[in-house]
């Protein structure tokens, strides 16, 4: 939450080739702006965007997107900064999601966030030194009724033991973009 | 009140490995689109009465009428309404609108398009929280399909020139964008944090204009209520708390999952007939609806999971989600406390002092206490804290402080012996603090404030 000062050495100010790109702009212009009365309503929906693209949000994105919706940089970083979802610093390939609620509690999660921390020598909040993985715990994720659950990035993943974990691992693609929703079985337009 | 076949989920087998995405065929092939045809030749305020007359109270966790609040929005047109909707789920413990959106999202958008005519709303949002990523595509396929059929934009409602547009907005993982001004301003591109009221939402909700909001499971409803008709809604459940409800059983149980059954059931039922009983030791305690609404003892199984008897023999904030968090007898309360008081540390949002504050002294006792350096005056400083907390006592902008005072009461009311094992000094009872419910009468729980 917001009122938790937060580490920004990692900032990066503009540098560079937009991160905005006039594809991406599009996508914004054509998809999200007729969808809402005002611009400001598509700063969700276009962080969302720049980080499935690039995997964080450096601040130049964020810059960008405000100057796109017109509206002050720092209202753009206040809303960024206030969602968990949104990286304003560099995370690994995989980001590794452990639920931490009380029916995930009560089904040995702490086991599962212990295995994690172990293999891959980190803790959680970090990211291992080959930048493929960074483990993080958060609350409920709504799928205690199969807890405990892990999250690997957009896949969810359910009654989940030790054993399973290391498959899950192992099974991971090289490039997450590979990584596909078992659940998904019709096609979907990426955004 | 008998519950004699399901209602919200009677197109999804009992038998997991049969269940699959229901599609829009699929789903107008058993009967599907028929009540919103109905809806189409009905005047607003009918759809509104009907709604009303059948009792449905909202699923998202205050109860409110459902109707009473359509009611509320001016009937009279001077711009744009907006339906929100409301698939936040975070609460702990709930995960039935995941369910049914990720099965059946069709029954859902039928209820949205219902509720759009019956509200004059021209635009309905979906907000859903942002770790739902393949029920956020699912919703994104299944309009695809109702926009193709012409159940949204176009030429209207099945071309009936009363046009809406349905859109998914996703979160981003706070908590908080659950209450509904701070889903409002999440939705406006703003951090997650509610609005005082007034205004309320039915007269300056979102981009300040007219704004229903409602969860999944009470729109999911709406269509079913059009179709049969108020009375039959009312044979299920209880006469203030009318209708199917899905469980959202979790924890020390055979079989945890949803499950749907009538308002009205008691916690024993729940538990052992639904869930498959206990697994791993006896029952010792079961959260009864997400854990802001608090826990229920050993010694309630027999209480009734509807809006009123959680509230009023439970002495528990409400029903909540209906989200049961069931304990065995191993659980350890005041590590349990720990999590749920971590949490509310961690989601709230920092407008209040109170929460802000008061959520982490909490959470830093607890730590102690199970550290073992727990003291007497440890305990009753949690109690003075939880006292001082919330929209009740009249300190907070929102319902979450509630939730953590509710959860921290709770507890140790019920558990007081064992938190005061681990507080030497702490003068020891063997009889529990009866609860206090004589403060809920003042004012109704979270969020039913909604007008
Ligand atoms: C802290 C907090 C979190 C909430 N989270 C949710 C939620 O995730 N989903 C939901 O439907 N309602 C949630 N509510 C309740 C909403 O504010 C609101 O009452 C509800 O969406 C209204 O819909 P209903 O009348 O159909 O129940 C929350 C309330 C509070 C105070
Ligand atoms: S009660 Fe807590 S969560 Fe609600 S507005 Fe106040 S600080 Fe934010
Ligand atoms: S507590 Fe882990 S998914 Fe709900």
């Amino acid at each position: 939450m917001p009122w938790i000062s937060e580490d920004r050495r990692h900032t990066r100010v503009a540098e560079g080739q937009p991160l905005l790109t006039e594809s991406l702009k599009a996508v914004l212009r054509d998809k999200y702006f007729p969808r809402y009365p005002s611009k400001r309503a598509v700063l969700l929906p276009a962080l969302h965007l720049l980080q499935h693209e690039y995997n964080w949000l450096p601040t130049q994105a964020v810059q960008e997107i405000a100057e796109f919706l017109e509206i002050a940089p720092a209202e753009a970083l206040d809303t960024a900064s206030f969602y968990e979802e949104y990286w304003l610093k560099p995370k690994g390939k995989y980001l590794l999601q452990v639920c931490r609620s009380l029916t995930c509690e009560l089904c040995q999660s702490e086991q599962l966030r212990d295995h994690l921390s172990q293999k891959l020598n980190v803790d959680p909040g970090e990211t291992t030194a080959d930048k493929r993985f960074t483990l993080v715990e958060l609350e409920c994720l709504g799928a205690c009724g199969t807890a405990p659950v892990v999250m690997v990035n957009e896949v969810l993943h359910e009654n989940v033991t030790t054993d399973r974990l290391d498959q899950i691992i192992a099974a991971l693609p090289e490039d997450p973009h590979d990584m596909k929703d078992p659940g998904m079985t019709w096609d979907n337009d990426g955004h | 009140m008998a519950f004699t076949e399901p209602v919200l989920t009677k197109r999804i087998p009992l038998d997991a490995s049969q269940r699959k995405l229901i599609g829009y065929d699929d789903y107008v092939a058993t009967g599907g689109y028929k009540s919103l045809k109905q809806a189409l030749e009905m005047p607003p305020a009918d759809i509104i009465k009907t709604v009303t007359d059948s009792g449905l109270r909202g699923r998202g966790g205050a109860g409110f009428s459902a109707g009473q609040k359509w009611s509320f929005i001016p009937k009279e047109k001077k711009g744009p309404h907006y339906l929100c909707v409301n698939a936040d789920e975070s609460e702990p413990g709930t995960f039935k609108d995941r369910y049914l959106i990720d099965h059946d999202p069709h029954l859902l958008l039928e209820g949205i398009a219902i509720a759009c005519l019956a509200t004059q709303c021209d635009i309905a949002y979906i907000f859903i929280r942002g770790e739902y990523h393949y029920s956020a595509k699912v919703l994104e396929h299944a309009l695809k399909e109702a926009y193709a059929h012409g159940i949204f934009g176009g030429d209207g409602v099945l071309g009936s020139g009363k046009k809406v547009e349905c859109y998914v907005h996703r979160g981003a993982g706070a908590y908080i964008c659950g209450e509904e001004t701070g889903l409002l301003e999440a939705l406006e591109g703003k951090r997650g944090w509610p609005r005082n009221k007034p205004p309320f939402p039915a007269i300056a909700g979102a981009f300040a204009r007219p704004t229903v909001i409602n969860n999944v499971e009470t729109l999911m409803c709406v269509p079913h209520i059009l179709e049969r008709g108020p009375a039959w809604f009312k044979t299920m459940g209880t006469p203030s708390s009318p209708g199917p409800k899905l469980f959202g059983m979790s924890g020390h149980v055979n079989n945890p999952g949803v499950y749907e059954d009538e308002l009205g059931i008691t916690l024993d039922y729940a538990i052992n007939k639904l869930a498959g009983g206990m697994k791993g030791g006896a029952y010792k305690a079961s959260v009864c609806g997400g854990i802001s609404m608090g826990i229920l003892g050993t010694n309630q199984l027999d209480i009734k999971l509807d809006f009123d008897d959680v509230r009023f023999r439970g002495g528990c904030l409400g029903l909540g989600t209906a989200g049961m968090i069931v304990m065995n007898e191993h659980t350890d309360m005041v590590k349990a406390l720990r999590n749920c008081v971590r949490f509310y540390a961690h989601e709230s949002c920092g407008q209040c002092t109170p929460c802000r504050e008061g959520s982490n002294w909490m959470r830093k006792i607890l730590d102690r206490i199970l550290d073992g350096d727990g003291k007497a005056a440890d305990l009753q400083m949690l109690m003075e804290l939880e006292k001082t907390m919330g929209i009740m006592p009249g300190t907070t902008i929102c319902g979450l402080a509630d939730g953590t005072a509710w959860a921290t009461r709770t507890f140790i009311n019920k558990f007081y012996d064992e938190f005061a094992l681990r507080c030497p000094e702490a003068p020891t009872k063997t009889i529990p603090l009866k609860v206090s419910s004589g403060r809920l009468n003042v004012l109704t729980p979270m969020g039913s404030n909604t007008r």
